[in-house]
This record gives structure tokens, C-alpha cells and sequence, in this order.
């Protein structure tokens, strides 16, 4: 799974927000709130990631259970697909 | 972890977050902002703007983000950096305030000195801008009439 192309993350007052640039913005109006792991998650899927792959590097990352991590991955994933952020 | 606003207007993300984040739309503030490439941070208005503020406002159905000229009764002269022609803006019309903008990826405040100078600049030189945009025009309007004299549209009939 690997994110679309034209989605750039930009930090304001300390809070990660995704934004459409390019030919993305004319299809993509709006923004993307993200908290700290979001924006790590969203960072990890700029490039081609499995699910397995993301909960590993969240577990690396940060100091949580591999299962709170797998809920995460997939609930993030999944929303990213549902969404169609993804290639 | 993650939170998309993809269907509400820009006044309402305004309302909700205290703060819109987006891309940039069009020439009207070129050089200092690219279509589609650049994005700006704007906050709602909470007082009266201020000459070389960037107001985001509502013309029709369009968001415009031009510069403040100066501020007049009831409103605000108004132009973007790369415009010739002068808007008066109601009050009311103002959404919005640029606080910050990220160009070419690079994150600038508009309340850094450089920037300032930037948009004083900008205004400063206007004069001179619209003189030699005039003079490109009626340099090419000659161009087009020689060029019409020595090769003519041939007749259809």
C-alpha cells in the first residue's frame, strides 16, 4: 500500500496538516488533520508498505503494544483506502 | 489519528479548527504565491486588517486572497500582488487573514521583516509595473498591426 502522489505535510502550530498540491487540488478540497502517529504513519506510506511493515515501524517508533499497533495500522489504513488517499 | 474535512467550505473549516490550511489557486498573488504549488495558513479575522495584510474573502462563490491596500470606511481597498485593478471590500466579506504561508516548501510568517519588506516592495513598485504592462501591450498591439500589413488574412469568399 503506498499513498497518492500530490499530498505534502505541512506542520502549523506544532499540528501535522496533509494538503493537495499540484493537479491533486483540483479533485482534493480540504485538509487532513493528523496527530503525531498519524503524521509517522503517513510519512511510512509515502512509500510502497504493507500493514505488517507499518505496525513494525509504529512499535519501533513508539512504546505500545504490538496489537494496539496492528488496530491502529489497519484502522488508519483503512481509512486512507475508504478515503481513496491511496495508489 | 486522522481527521479529513474534504466537504466543508473554507468558512466553515475556519469556524471549526480556528484555521484553514490549503493550497493555493491561481496568479493573483504571483510572484509570492504559485498556483497549485504553494499553500497558505489563514486564521479568522478577530480585528480590523491592517495595509499589507492578505484577506481571504468571498467574491460571488470564489475565495480571493489579495493584499490590503488600505483600510476605509466600512471595508477595504484591495489588490493582489500580481493585479492591476483595485477591489473595495466590504467588511463583511473578509473570511480571513494569511498568517503564514509555506512556498517553494519553505515555511514564511507574515510577520518576518523579510516578508514585510517583500510586500512594501510590492506596493512601492507598482507604478512602474503597470507603466511597462501598458507598454507590453501597445508594444505587441504594434507587432500584430506591422505584422497584419505585410501579411494580411486571406479572404475566404
Amino acid at each position: 500500500m503506498k499513498l497518492k502522489k500530490g499530498f505534502v505535510i505541512r506542520v502549523v502550530g506544532g499540528e501535522s496538516v496533509v494538503v493537495p498540491v499540484g493537479e491533486l487540488s483540483k479533485t482534493f478540497h480540504g485538509m487532513i488533520n493528523l496527530n503525531e502517529t498519524g503524521a509517522f504513519l503517513w510519512k511510512f506510506y509515502n512509500e510502497e508498505h504493507t500493514v505488517e511493515e507499518g505496525v513494525a515501524a509504529l512499535c519501533g517508533e513508539y512504546d505500545v503494544a504490538p496489537e494496539q499497533a496492528e488496530a491502529d495500522v489497519r484502522k488508519f489504513v483503512e481509512t486512507l483506502q475508504a478515503n481513496g488517499f491511496t495508489e | 489519528m486522522m481527521e479529513s474535512n474534504q466537504k466543508l467550505k473554507i468558512e466553515d473549516v475556519l469556524e471549526q479548527n480556528g484555521m484553514y490550511v490549503g493550497p493555493t489557486v491561481g496568479v493573483s498573488m504571483l510572484p509570492m504565491l504559485k498556483n497549485r504549488r504553494d499553500t497558505v495558513v489563514i486564521k479568522p479575522k478577530t480585528k480590523r486588517l491592517k495595509r499589507l495584510d492578505v484577506a481571504l474573502y468571498k467574491r460571488g462563490d470564489a475565495y480571493v486572497l489579495h493584499r490590503v491596500l488600505y483600510p476605509i470606511d466600512g471595508g477595504y481597498i484591495i489588490r493582489g500582488d500580481n493585479c492591476y485593478a483595485d477591489e473595495n471590500v466590504p467588511e463583511e466579506a473578509i473570511l480571513g487573514v494569511l498568517v503564514e504561508f509555506f512556498r517553494k516548501g519553505k515555511h514564511v510568517l507574515c510577520t518576518d521583516k523579510k516578508y514585510i519588506k517583500y510586500a512594501e516592495r510590492r506596493l512601492k513598485t507598482y507604478k512602474f509595473r503597470r507603466f511597462f504592462v501598458r507598454l507590453k501591450g501597445k508594444i505587441r498591439g504594434i507587432c500584430r498591426k506591422i505584422f497584419r500589413t505585410f501579411f494580411p488574412k486571406k479572404s475566404t469568399n
